[in-house]
């Protein structure tokens, strides 16, 4: 098996994925960023988008976010978002009701997220 | 001694307090369950956001960093922010925080610096209206219970920050309970501005020794990063607050439940052997009655 990094993506309301994973890719503020093993520390501002987890070279599991920080170390990535979806188990018109009585903001990115589906 | 009517009624009311305070007891304990789980969900964003902020701080250069970080340079005004229940009825839960809060005015008082609260909650803003109420700068309520709002907290945090900004104090300091578990809650001061560096995690990795890239430049990441952690700590305190709240409702309700058993054990003890003595009374009247004949 190929080396791994350990990805944590933590929402204020609980931990949404814990696992050891080849590659991750994140929404950067200045662009899309991808972080492999052994990565240089670095603490980047995460802007919404998706993040994505790669296993053997495929997309395995992806994640909306609204914006967060993402603390990467050799070993790990700490993805740190106040919102995120699991877009492999959402479903648009799951969501869709859910934009009826979400306010504004989260309406918002309850949209962008079914966009994204 | 009272009569059996007035005996009867002391039992019936106690009774009924009983059916109260049980009742209380299990709401609490239903609700304890889903606050217990929000907190401790809660608690890994809020560490690991403590850490990356701890770390940064540890490092950064107090001369350029921004203010909310290392702070700025002063120590003259401390903003105390207590958190307390809107309710009562939970034990020592709102008295300790009140307790804690007056214990650390004093101190700071004593040390020459200028005071100013900020109470979340209704119980501990009303207890201590009267000794230090012209030292409210705000006050809110009805952010705690089973549905406690990140917005919310994102609010707190906004008004801390623009004070902060506008200079009105140098220090922040959080109290609140914290959940420990069921039956203990532990009183918990958490310094907000300047961030804490936290030096027990420096030791135990590499992490602390490290240095970051950062992605945007430093200075533009902290600025989006800062205000963010206010908020996360404000929300995880408020998330294990109303944990704490619950747990410390159900205790007291369950001691007052079994309080209350005991009371009626013993009221209806004395019920009895009142009811005995007037039948013994009377028994004796009758008696005595016929042998005069």
């Amino acid at each position: 098996m190929a080396e791994t990094t350990q990805l944590e993506l933590v929402t204020p309301a609980r931990i949404m994925a814990q696992q050891a994973v080849e590659m991750v890719v994140a929404p950067g503020v200045e662009g899309l960023f991808g972080v492999l093993p052994r990565h240089a520390p670095l603490l980047a501002d995460l802007t919404r988008g998706v993040v994505e987890l790669h296993q053997n070279g495929k997309v395995t599991d992806r994640y909306m976010i609204d914006g967060g920080l993402a603390d990467v170390s050799g070993e790990s990535v700490t993805i740190l978002a106040e919102r995120a979806i699991h877009l492999g188990s959402a479903d648009a018109a799951q969501l869709k009701t859910k934009v009826a009585d979400a306010s504004d903001e989260e309406a918002d990115f309850l949209n962008a997220a079914i966009a994204a589906l | 001694m009272a009569s059996l009517k007035d005996l009867k009624t002391r039992i019936n009311s106690v009774k009924s307090t009983q059916k109260i305070t049980a009742a209380m007891k299990m709401v609490a304990a239903a609700k304890l369950r889903r606050a217990q789980d929000a907190a401790e969900s809660g608690r890994p964003y809020s560490t690991r956001m403590r850490q990356v902020i701890g770390n940064l701080a540890s490092k950064a250069d107090a001369a350029s960093a921004p203010q909310l970080l290392v702070g700025n340079g002063k120590d003259k005004t401390h903003l105390l922010v207590v958190m307390s229940a809107d309710r009562g009825l939970c034990g020592g839960f709102n008295g300790t925080v009140t307790r804690q809060t007056r214990a650390e005015v004093t101190r700071l008082r004593a040390e020459n610096k200028n005071v100013k609260l900020l109470m979340v909650g209704r119980k501990s803003a009303d207890a201590l209206r009267r000794e230090f109420g012209d030292l409210y700068i705000d006050r809110y309520e009805g952010l705690q219970g089973t549905s406690v709002n990140y917005s919310d907290a994102a609010k707190i945090a906004d008004a801390i920050r623009t004070g902060f900004e506008a200079g009105e104090f140098d220090v922040c300091t959080l109290i609140f309970n914290k959940f420990k578990n069921a039956i203990t809650q532990e009183i918990t001061l958490t310094q907000l501005i300047p961030a804490e560096v936290d030096n027990s995690e420096a030791g135990d990795g590499d992490a602390a020794a490290v240095s970051y890239e950062y992605e945007p430049e430093e200075d533009e990441l902290l600025a989006s990063l800062l205000p963010r952690n206010l908020s996360t700590q404000i929300y995880g305190a408020l998330l294990e607050s109303s944990a704490a709240e619950l747990a410390a409702r159900m205790t007291a309700m369950d001691n007052a439940t079994r309080n209350a058993g005991e009371l009626i054990d013993r009221l209806t003890l004395v019920y009895n052997r009142t009811r005995q003595a007037n039948i013994t009374s009377e028994l004796i009247e009758i008696i005595s009655g016929a042998e005069a004949i």
